[in-house]
């Protein structure tokens, strides 16, 4: 994809750590346009957190074709100090990303190294705080903070600059179950805003919302397509040491042991569908077969009578036991 | 092996202000026996494992091995017989082969060179990185997941009857997850008591039968409590969620008590 309002515009990008014998970025391409949501995956190792530091303007790639993004040339030093205004980088440890003594002075901080005047930086941390629902926090000490709201107040402070980009690099690994989905929820609506996305990920689960997946192996791009068409091909899923969101695996393990879905299920709802659906059931009450499962699934009558008698239950019902 | 805790409370010394982290808690693990030990970030998990190893000194209870106690001469030994694997435990790896490093554990303990060398092929045997594959091999040419298993060997090598790992499988990317925890299951069957302490609540529920929640230092849940019903609201009030298998049962209509552990449990019941 070489599109004219590429954000993100490398190839044959290479890195090598010093005292290495192979590259980390071994001839990478990767573009992503204004507005793109990507997501990148590979196996512990791949280069994903390195190509996230270079992006961001801060690691230096041995060599490359062309690594432009947002505009500046991050094969010169001019380019990388100018790329670190425009693309703004979390990471994975909520531990080490706050440097002031209580949220507001941590969101301030980048603020304050741009020399803006005081009136406009406190307009602007006002702004963030409301953005990322963190107003009731704005005095609390870092270290009195949960993993999410940690990260909640480095992306405030990150966002705080205008950024033209954000790369994340395991933003979740680190935070309990409701960490990860404060901090999904809010990249997800700077990604409503139109905020070009790059994230980088361990879990198959934040790859499904995204418009695009890139997979690393060895430091080059092997795959480059939607999370679906990714997760389509067990092979090579596989061979990457990734895997499938809970509900691919169990559905692809059921599609193995002679299942037929009329396609492999990634979402807990896309499983039920194909286990209970109701558009199996409409078709096989009207007895035409175009659901492949319906007809020759002796199972199949069984889900169907579960269908009608069970409409999801808010979470926390006590279902039967 | 057999380790009780009882009431027991532990602050760390912020500045000369205490700042509590276990609240008389008490819970018993043994070998053959796996315990989830879930909760939020912050609630003390890793604390708990510290005072159980003994790394730490509770302020108040005692910690039984055994029958033992810290005043006994034999208790220094049964804390050996815990091995206690960090949070990213392959950061601690140092050593020039993966031999090495297995072996540093063992000699520490002054054992004779053989029992070690036996010692080390063995726990690399258990971690699926046998000695004549990677045992000459630099720890940092492994794979990232390879890596953790290399440090989880070096806790093997010294024959620890129970197991008490932090967020084992943090950061490591699905592969190596699955790797490690086929290991981890493996070690179970052999009879290896398991303490897990960890916020994957999925990990939780395919690994453990047993379920501790601890949230702010205090023990709020014990026991084989069901993580549906009640217990799907208490892990959700906990910054938890409920496992995907058991939300799956419950969207099903299936009877929860069938909730199914793993990917082949749930194929078996639906296909």
């Amino acid at each position: 994809m070489l599109a004219v309002n590429a954000l993100i515009d490398i190839s044959g990008l290479h890195y090598r750590y010093p005292g290495t014998a192979a590259d980390a970025l071994a001839g990478l391409d990767l573009s992503v346009a204004e507005g793109e949501f990507v997501a990148v995956v590979g196996p512990n190792g791949s280069g994903k957190s390195t190509l996230a530091r270079i992006l961001g303007g801060l690691a230096v790639a041995s060599g490359g074709h062309r690594a432009a993004v947002c505009g500046h040339d991050l094969l010169t030093e001019p380019g990388r100090l100018a790329v670190r205004r425009d693309v703004g980088v979390l990471f994975q440890n909520p531990e080490n990303q706050l440097v002031a003594e209580n949220v507001e002075e941590d969101i301030a901080f980048g603020l304050e190294n741009l020399g803006l005047p005081a009136s406009e930086i406190a307009t602007r941390v006002d702004e963030m705080l409301a953005r990322f629902d963190l107003e009731d926090l704005r005095h609390r000490e870092p270290h009195l903070l949960s993993g999410g709201q940690k990260q909640r107040t480095a992306l405030a402070g990150v966002l705080a600059i205008p950024r033209r980009a954000l790369v994340l690099d395991e933003p979740t690994a680190m935070l309990d179950p409701a960490g990860q989905v404060e901090v999904l929820g809010a990249v997800a609506r700077e990604r409503e805003n139109g905020l070009t996305i790059v994230l980088v990920t361990q879990e198959m689960d934040e790859v499904l919302g995204a418009d695009r997946v890139v997979a690393l192996e060895r430091g080059s791009a092997v795959f480059d397509g939607p999370p679906a068409e990714l997760f389509a091909r067990p092979q090579l899923i596989a061979d990457l040491s990734l895997g499938l969101p809970a509900a691919g695996e169990v559905g692809l393990a059921l599609m193995q042991s002679g299942r037929r879905f009329v396609r492999t299920p990634l979402t807990i709802d896309e499983l039920l569908d194909e286990l209970v659906g109701s558009g199996g059931t409409q078709l096989t009450l009207g007895g035409v077969s175009e659901h492949p499962s319906s007809a020759d699934d002796p199972a199949h009558g069984r889900w169907e009578a579960h269908t009608a008698a069970d409409s999801p239950a808010p979470a926390g019902d006590g279902g039967e036991t | 092996m057999r380790i009780e805790c009882r009431n027991v409370t532990f602050a760390y010394d912020e500045g000369g202000r205490p700042v509590p982290a276990i609240k008389g808690v008490d819970l018993v693990a043994e070998s053959g026996s796996t315990v989830a030990l879930l909760g939020p970030s912050g609630s003390g998990k890793s604390t708990l494992l510290m005072v159980l190893r003994g790394l730490l000194e509770p302020d108040a209870g005692v910690v039984v091995l055994d029958g033992s106690v810290a005043a006994d001469k034999e208790y220094a030994h049964r804390q050996r017989e815990i091995g206690l694997v960090f949070q990213e435990p392959e950061t601690q790896l140092f050593a020039t082969t993966a031999r090495d490093d297995v072996a540093f554990g063992p000699r520490q303990l002054g054992w004779p060179a053989d029992m070690v060398d036996a010692a080390v092929e063995e726990a690399l045997d258990l971690v699926g990185l046998t000695g004549s594959e990677f045992g000459e091999r630099h720890p940092y040419s492994l794979s990232g997941g390879e890596q953790r298993r290399l440090a989880l060997a070096g806790v093997l090598a010294m024959r620890p009857k129970m197991l008490l790992l932090d967020e084992p499988f943090v950061s490591l990317d699905p592969g190596a997850r699955r790797d490690l925890a086929a290991v981890v299951r493996r070690l179970v069957e052999s009879g290896m008591g398991l303490m897990l302490a960890t916020h994957d609540v999925d990990q939780a529920w395919s690994l453990c039968d047993e379920r501790l929640l601890l949230v702010g230092g205090e023990l709020v849940a014990a026991g084989d409590w069901d993580f549906a019903g009640a217990g799907a609201e208490l892990l959700a009030a906990h910054r938890l969620r409920t496992p995907f298998f058991v939300e799956l049962w419950r969207r099903l209509g299936r009877p929860l008590a069938d909730a199914p552990r793993t990917v082949a449990m749930a194929t078996e019941a639906l296909r």
